[in-house]
């Protein structure tokens, strides 16, 4: 049976917001929670500028080593682990390429939305396997908002 | 001993440890000693030829030892050293994707500027339009993109408007158009007034016959310069377009 990933419903419209706002180009950002067990809780996302050189984002993210740095210092600050990262595909499938597992860890949840003329309409949650030949894919579950419901 | 910090993802292959002490003259076999104590990481630090995996940075007491002597890099007992990953990653899209919406704000900006530039005699607005031309030329991306994407998108009043397409032909012209803007300022504060808004005006009547016809006369020359096979035109027009002529979405 596969393992599962949830998001609080506050970070998941963060995550659908920034990449939303980065289309037509790849957005791309790290998803922070609770680093123990299998299954993972992700309770925030930071968001991060596309650091690929060029036109080629449209269909390529980079984050760079400063900036993981700053994404582990501001996960450590919030009492939060780096679980994963996250990224947009857009107008193109939830599922990860070649390229995406060419540079992918194990470990890291890696979660995929696609962006379909600006709206995200499809996210995927998929992590590396241990031998680096494909990926397994997560149960993906979005948690009912936590807002304390007003008293009558 | 030197101190190698694991990232959180290779710590299964660590039995949890954080930081792993080894030994070793320079970063090369230092890090060759970190495999060897724990061999499950190798698979995930090089690839199968050896090479350090392109996500793999080493960080020497905060400096990256590639900008240092790379795996030749000395290192002694008080040394701390970091592996520190940087992730890319991306779709399997074949053809770039270009957004012609903020290609056309970018049209319409340099329209409207130059125009205002003539009717109030104004050179330094053609200064200032060839300047920002020239940086969006030299950042591959529309000069006047600041304001489609801060401004004009997030309000709504233009829509992204995504085409396959090659990113290159549109860089290019937009570099001849600012050629043509630097020319006419030379021209302008040189005395030769007429000369000066002519080249303005051949940039407005070009600039229009994109915005409104979708023909982009820079792109054409772009793609005829491919077709004699000049050095760094490499894009032939998507299937089925003409040359310079917007491709259908």
């Amino acid at each position: 049976m596969s393992a599962t990933t949830s998001i609080v419903a506050e970070a998941y419209r963060a995550l659908i917001a920034h990449l939303e706002a980065a289309y037509p180009n790849e957005g791309a950002g790290l998803l922070l929670g609770r680093g123990d067990g299998e299954d993972r809780v992700i309770t925030a996302v930071l968001t991060l500028p596309n650091r690929w050189d060029g036109p080629e984002q449209t269909h390529r993210f980079l984050l760079t080593p400063a900036d993981m740095l700053a994404g582990e210092q501001e996960a450590a600050r919030r009492g939060l682990d780096v679980i994963g990262i996250f990224h947009s595909h857009p107008d193109h499938p939830a599922e990860p390429s070649g390229f995406d597992r060419d540079w992918a860890l194990p470990w890291y949840v890696y979660t995929i939305t696609r962006v379909t003329q600006g709206r995200a309409d499809h996210t995927r949650a998929w992590r590396l396997r241990e031998d680096r030949s494909g990926y397994c894919e997560d149960n993906f579950t979005i948690h009912a908002e936590t807002r304390p419901m007003p008293r009558g | 001993m030197t101190t190698i910090r694991i990232p959180t993802p290779l710590r299964q292959y660590t039995n949890g440890q954080a930081e792993i002490t080894v030994t070793g003259a320079d970063v090369g076999t230092a890090l060759n000693d970190l495999t060897g104590q724990h061999p499950g990481l190798r698979a995930h630090l090089y690839t199968d030829a050896g090479e350090l995996r392109a996500f793999v940075n080493v960080f020497l007491n905060d400096e990256d030892v590639r900008h240092l002597q790379g795996a030749a890099t000395p290192v002694s007992d008080v040394d701390r050293l970091m592996i520190v990953p940087s992730i890319a990653g991306g779709s399997d899209a074949e053809l770039v994707r270009v957004d012609h919406a903020a290609l056309r704000v970018n049209q319409a900006t340099i329209i409207v500027l130059a125009a205002v530039g003539f009717v109030l005699d104004t050179p330094w607005l053609i200064v200032l339009v060839a300047a920002v031309m020239t940086l969006g030329t030299l950042l591959r991306s529309p000069g006047f993109r600041l304001l489609y994407t801060a401004v004009l998108k997030p309000l709504g009043w233009v829509k992204p408007d995504v085409i396959a397409d090659n990113a290159e032909p549109h860089v290019f012209a937009q570099g001849l158009g600012a050629a043509f803007l630097w020319g006419a300022s030379l021209a302008l504060f040189a005395g030769a007034p007429v000369l000066g808004w002519a080249l303005s005006w051949l940039v407005i009547a070009l600039a229009a016959l994109n915005l409104f016809a979708g023909f982009c006369a820079g792109c054409f020359v772009y793609y005829w310069l491919a077709r004699f096979r000049a050095p760094g035109f490499l894009k032939t027009p998507p299937t089925g377009t003409f040359p310079g002529l917007r491709p259908r979405g």
